[in-house]
């Protein structure tokens, strides 16, 4: 008894210790990001195709909220196609300036600030699942209380990674509104796993309608809301249960045997309206003069489903969509934008249900490949949601070779961009080159994350088995 | 890519260990062979790396004129005696105007042009000292408009004639270039004068013209290269802004500035020095910044036309110290003999040539790698290239004295026909240069290496390193696993962390160390060139240290942290290999060098501890051998050892000087090699010093 409270003097200490840290470096990357900011602006970020795609660039935010100052529809002239209320929100920030410049500083702190507060979200994201983590596996019984300190603080580590990732820096100091849309997700996530349901509707409508992917994380939001946090597969519990028959311990492990919660569920369900509403009504009031909601939803969606921007980026689609032949273009749209849904959504809802979050890990990752117009600040918040997994993912195989894969394409994509548009020795076929190289990665770092996650469960099962036999 | 695909194939299985393997496919269990033996196959594809290099000039193919437009030569000259005679007057005017001071020779030229009735302007503009701009590396095109301090001190006057074509419609042009010092000009770059205008006042007559043709009369006070890229400058981004440099002279230069369309092809004409020869020598000059060079069918058109049509003697730069170098020759004749005895096997194969013809074209070959690993411009064809212009020098050296009347004409009647038939070719086209390899490198004027040969001998020397890196990533995974039981602890799949930490920590000292020069350059006062490296070195060195106290980074803490050399030296060669991948798309030339250099020295660089202590003659040799390449890998030491073969000895401090100056060429012209040298070599030679002297 004495030997364990003085564990949990140590651990208090070490958690202070932690946080302490966290701290430290969480303000060490904001100060990285001002220097960056404050330098000289020849380093114009902001035009790299990696960064800004036509949904993201603030140049054509400020377009947009210039065209609505001089009484235009902000959506005139294709420049573009971002949310109106966005444009309420950064558009006053572009145009003070010093010098009739119009000045990009400000927005960048409005970036910096987002990218912090979703660092915190994740952070508090990663404190609950490490906990739940850390219960689940004293249920099973595969936690004893001295091998507790080999659990990863997958809060710091994955709040850490997205603060650190270059992605996330570039993608922040490059002037793009990535930031603002992976808070938006950040925020529907956290409100889910602390259950704050109007939170969790709030975050996803507000996803959904800057970029209209994270639509997809309704799913992990209903599973999470529904049947709680990540765990292991419930037919575990139940072994343990069958095992034990004592009392107390069925009592707890009731409590996993939990029912779906189809209360909360429509609770969710009533604040999505809600807030969709809400955001509809907005919408249509800074529009009103300008063709209303119709229009929104056809510069906006439209665009982005019907992949019209072909000017090239990281993705597959502006590729193969300007070779395509007219005639047949709506029939790949449509087959492209169903394989997403059909092969990729459902069967993985299916698969990994115990793991909501994971699943909203996945979505994202796969949207940020077969997106119409992904940017690296996409890859930055799958990679951080990735790192939330750290203790489950510990055997993932083949890291080192996507690691390097990984830096070698993102180093690349800059050099063949040059080749092509500035010295004009390659053509497009290089830069595409290396786009569908990069998604190959980002392929198989999802792919290997999924088997990692299933191996690691598979494992559970057997450490299980094993105990129940002895 | 392939190697690539080997490593994580192989890495699967032998990380399945505990599980039955199914029986894998035949590419993965090559790869597997291929990890397991990779001691072996390193040395055989090194070697064979090499070997492809030395291969390479016999694997040359004639040139062929690819562009079907082209046609050279398929029209009769048009040039007469009278045009070739208006430009005698023009030197004889010119060498008068100079002897009797009677103002700016500009002028007088202006006149002349304007009397063929072109459009005549003038543009100044101010020699600019180049500055170091770390983050414009892979930007477009500067500006060079600076506004701000403009003294009338110095600055130069380019004139301009343009002749509208009576075909175009005035989208395109094609650009003529005299480099013309107007103080000092010498009698020779008259006569480059002379030739322009001699064709300059046929094009002004005839009918087939259907690209503006524009020629530029450079003031090459300050260099050949800051003129044209002035003017190209102001070409094609004009700035509207007035320049405080008008008001310095009476020559009035403002709002003239004229245009003409696209640029199709830039031909930038130079006379200079006797030949030593009797025959007059038409020298080719075409490598721009970092190792870009024009379409080969400008070359071939320039080459097809003065060879059979001029008779010119052509020839491109080659490195005169290899010609009578005796190994090569030994090569050649090996080669040779290799070559007559398969001809005798087979008389299809004809892959041998002259052993003369061998070094002829090893010694070309080695200068084109020479200036393209450089990355500096031969010439002012360099500033089109930033536009995406193809353009090249030609350097003609009359074999006859400046004062000879008669062979005078001749000479300018050849001359502008050459130039006459390369502008009718360049005339017919319709669309930019695109047929032709903008990716090769000349073993003589007629005989080029395509991309898809010479990255052959890159892919084989580089080849090994994903090999070995997976073979040591795996063998370290394996003594890991060994040494730490603790299974909570035991992170499989990232034990590789920490060392990747350590090459990163490195490879940031040397992005510092890289833009160190821009602050030191900041540095008020006047500094030798001795100062500032020895600036340069002392801070750098004192990086290294803190980076070596502070704990967590320091690549000798690594005993703290059981990383054993084995993931270090596998994470390292990852990273060496990456770099010269992406070096070898940026500039193919400075990756095969630097892949000679660091190839070797990351495939044999092991702790030499643990050798000294088995005093075996095999580990002994291996230390030393990783020694020696250690110490020749470091670029200043590089440095000293190719300027000692040219024959130029340095030693102590100047050889510090000679380098900051080598290196400030480097940056000033933009070079992606001083990148390559900060980022990828300096780093990666310092992993090797650390695993080198791992406490292990």
């Amino acid at each position: 008894m004495k030997e364990k409270k003085k564990d949990d003097g140590e651990m208090a200490e070490e958690l202070e210790k932690n946080s302490y840290r966290f701290w430290i470096w969480s303000i060490a990357s904001m100060i990285f990001r001002f220097c960056i900011i404050l330098f000289p602006e020849n380093i114009n970020l902001s035009s790299r195709p990696e960064l800004s795609t036509p949904l993201t660039s603030l140049c054509r935010l400020a377009e947009g909220y210039w065209l609505k100052q001089a009484s235009m529809s902000p959506y005139s002239g294709s420049m573009y196609h971002g949310s109106p209320l966005l444009l309420s929100l950064l558009g006053p920030l572009t145009v003070h300036g010093i010098e009739g410049q119009w000045n990009h500083h400000l927005c960048s702190l409005v970036f910096v600030v987002s990218d912090i507060l979703s660092a915190v979200l994740l952070r508090a994201t990663g404190q609950q699942l490490e906990k739940a983590y850390r219960l689940n596996l004293r249920r099973l019984g595969l936690l004893k209380a001295s091998r507790d300190r080999g659990i990863l603080p997958c809060g710091d580590i994955a709040a850490l990674v997205y603060l650190w990732n270059p992605f996330t820096i570039l993608s922040c100091v490059g002037l793009s509104t990535s930031p603002i849309e992976n808070l938006a997700v950040i925020v529907s996530l956290y409100g889910a796993v602390t259950r704050r349901v109007p939170l969790a509707a709030f975050g996803l409508i507000m996803a959904t309608h800057l970029s209209l992917y994270p639509a997809t994380l309704v799913i992990p939001l209903i599973f999470l809301l529904g049947y709680g946090l990540d765990a292991p597969p419930r037919k575990l519990f139940l072994q343990t249960r069958d095992r034990e028959g004592e009392p107390g311990q069925d009592k707890l492990t009731r409590t996993t045997q939990l029912p779906f919660l189809w209360k909360t569920v429509l609770h969710f369900v009533f604040w999505v309206l809600v807030w969709s509403i809400y955001v509809l009504v907005l919408c249509s009031l800074s529009l009103k003069q300008y063709g209303g909601l119709e229009e929104m939803f056809k510069r906006t969606y439209g665009f982005i489903l019907n992949i019209e921007d072909l000017s090239p980026n990281i993705g597959v689609f502006w590729y193969f969509f300007a070779e395509a032949f007219d005639f047949s273009r709506n029939y790949f749209l449509i087959v492209f934008q169903i394989y997403m849904f059909l092969s990729i959504l459902l069967p993985l809802a299916r698969r990994l249900k115990h793991r909501p979050c994971f699943i909203a890990f996945v979505y994202l990752a796969f949207s940020s490949i077969l997106k119409s117009y992904p940017s690296v600040g996409d890859a930055a918040l799958y990679l951080s949601l990735w790192a939330l997994f750290v203790n489950e993912l510990t055997d993932m195989k083949h890291s080192f070779f996507i690691f390097c894969g990984y830096i070698g394409f993102s180093l690349l994509s800059p050099v063949m961009h040059n080749l092509w548009i500035w010295r004009g020795t390659g053509n497009a076929n290089f830069y595409y080159a290396n786009a569908m190289g990069y998604a190959c990665f980002q392929f198989m770092f999802v792919e290997e994350s999924v088997s990692a996650m299933l191996n690691h469960d598979q494992a559970l099962k057997k450490a299980t088995a094993e105990m129940t036999k002895n | 890519m392939a190697a690539d695909n080997r490593y994580e194939e192989e890495e699967e299985v032998r990380t399945d260990d505990g599980s039955p393997i199914t029986k894998p496919r035949p590419i993965v269990r090559l790869g597997i062979f291929l990890v397991a033996h990779s001691p072996v196959f390193s040395v055989v594809f090194s070697a064979a790396g090499v070997l492809a290099l030395l291969l390479l000039p016999l694997l040359a193919k004639n040139t062929y004129i690819s562009e079907n437009a082209l046609m050279p030569g398929s029209a009769r000259s048009m040039l007469s005696n009278r045009d070739a005679s208006d430009g005698s007057k023009l030197v004889k005017d010119i060498k008068n105007f100079r002897l009797n001071h009677e103002g700016q020779v500009q002028r007088l030229i202006g006149k002349y042009m304007s009397e063929m009735v072109a459009e005549v302007y003038y543009q100044k503009f101010q020699p600019e000292g180049n500055q170091f701009h770390p983050l414009h590396f892979f930007s477009g095109p500067a500006s060079y408009t600076l506004l701000g301090n403009v003294s009338c001190a110095s600055y130069g006057v380019n004139v301009v004639g343009i002749i509208r074509a009576p075909r175009g419609d005035g989208k395109e042009s094609i650009v003529l270039v005299t480099p013309y010092d107007f103080i000092n000009g010498g009698d020779y770059e008259d006569l480059s004068l002379g030739i322009v205008s001699s064709l300059f006042s046929l094009l002004s007559r005839v009918t087939w013209l259907s690209k503006d043709i524009i020629w530029l009369v450079a003031d090459s006070r300050y260099g050949d290269y800051r003129p044209v890229a002035a003017w190209l400058a102001e070409y094609h981004t004009p700035s509207f802004k007035v320049s405080d440099l008008l008001k310095c002279d009476e020559l009035n230069t403002a709002d003239n500035f004229r245009r003409a369309g696209t640029v199709a092809a830039a031909l930038i004409l130079k006379v200079d020095g006797r030949s030593e020869r009797f025959e007059d020598i038409l020298s080719i000059y075409a490598d721009a910044s970092n190792g870009q060079m024009p379409n080969l069918d400008l070359i071939n058109v320039v080459n097809y036309l003065a060879v059979h049509r001029q008779g010119f003697h052509v020839k491109v730069e080659k490195v005169v110290s290899l010609l009578s170098s005796s190994w090569l020759k030994i090569v050649g004749e090996i080669f040779e003999a290799v070559g007559k005895v398969a001809n005798t096997l087979n008389p299809d194969w004809k892959f041998g040539i002259p052993a003369a013809e061998y070094i002829e074209g090893s010694a070309t070959l080695a200068s084109s790698l020479y200036s393209q690993a450089l990355g500096i411009p031969t010439g002012p064809h360099g500033a089109f290239r930033d536009y995406q212009v193809d353009a090249i020098t030609l350097k003609i050296s009359p074999g006859f004295p400046p004062d000879s009347k008669a062979r005078q004409h001749d000479f300018f009647l050849r001359g502008s026909q050459l130039l006459e038939g390369t502008i009718r070719s360049v005339n017919n086209l319709l669309e930019k240069f695109h047929q032709s390899f903008f990716l090769y490198v000349l073993t003589s004027p007629s005989k080029f290496i395509s991309v898809g040969v010479y990255m052959i001998a890159f892919a084989l020397l580089v080849a090994s390193l994903p090999m070995v890196a997976a073979s040591l990533y795996v063998d370290g995974c394996k003594a890991l696993t060994k040494s730490t039981h603790n299974s909570a602890e035991n992170f499989k799949s990232w034990k590789w962390l920490d060392a990747a930490k350590q090459v990163f920590a490195l490879h940031l000292l040397g992005f510092i160390v890289t833009l160190l020069p821009y602050f030191i350059c900041q540095v008020p006062g006047q500094h030798s060139p001795r100062n500032r490296s020895i600036m340069w070195g002392t801070t750098s060195s004192l990086l290294l240290v803190t980076f070596v106290t502070i704990p967590g980074c320091s690549p000798f803490s690594s005993r703290l942290h059981g990383t054993n050399w084995a993931i270090l030296k596998s994470v390292t060669i990852s990273a060496a290999f990456i770099g010269l991948c992406l070096m070898s798309i940026i500039n193919f030339a400075t990756a095969e060098i630097g892949a000679l250099l660091l190839v070797p020295t990351c495939l044999l660089a092991q702790p030499i501890k643990p050798a000294l202590r088995s005093r075996r003659v095999k580990s002994l040799l291996g230390a030393f051998c990783s020694m020696v390449l250690v110490t020749i890998g470091f670029p200043v030491i590089f440095f000293a050892i190719t300027k000692g073969l040219v024959g130029e000895g340095l030693v102590g401090l100047s050889l510090g000087g000679e380098f900051w100056t080598w290196l400030e060429s480097l940056w000033a012209w933009k070079s992606a090699t001083y990148l390559y040298i900060g980022m990828v070599h300096l780093p990666c030679w310092l992993l090797c010093v650390c695993i080198l002297f791992h406490p292990s």
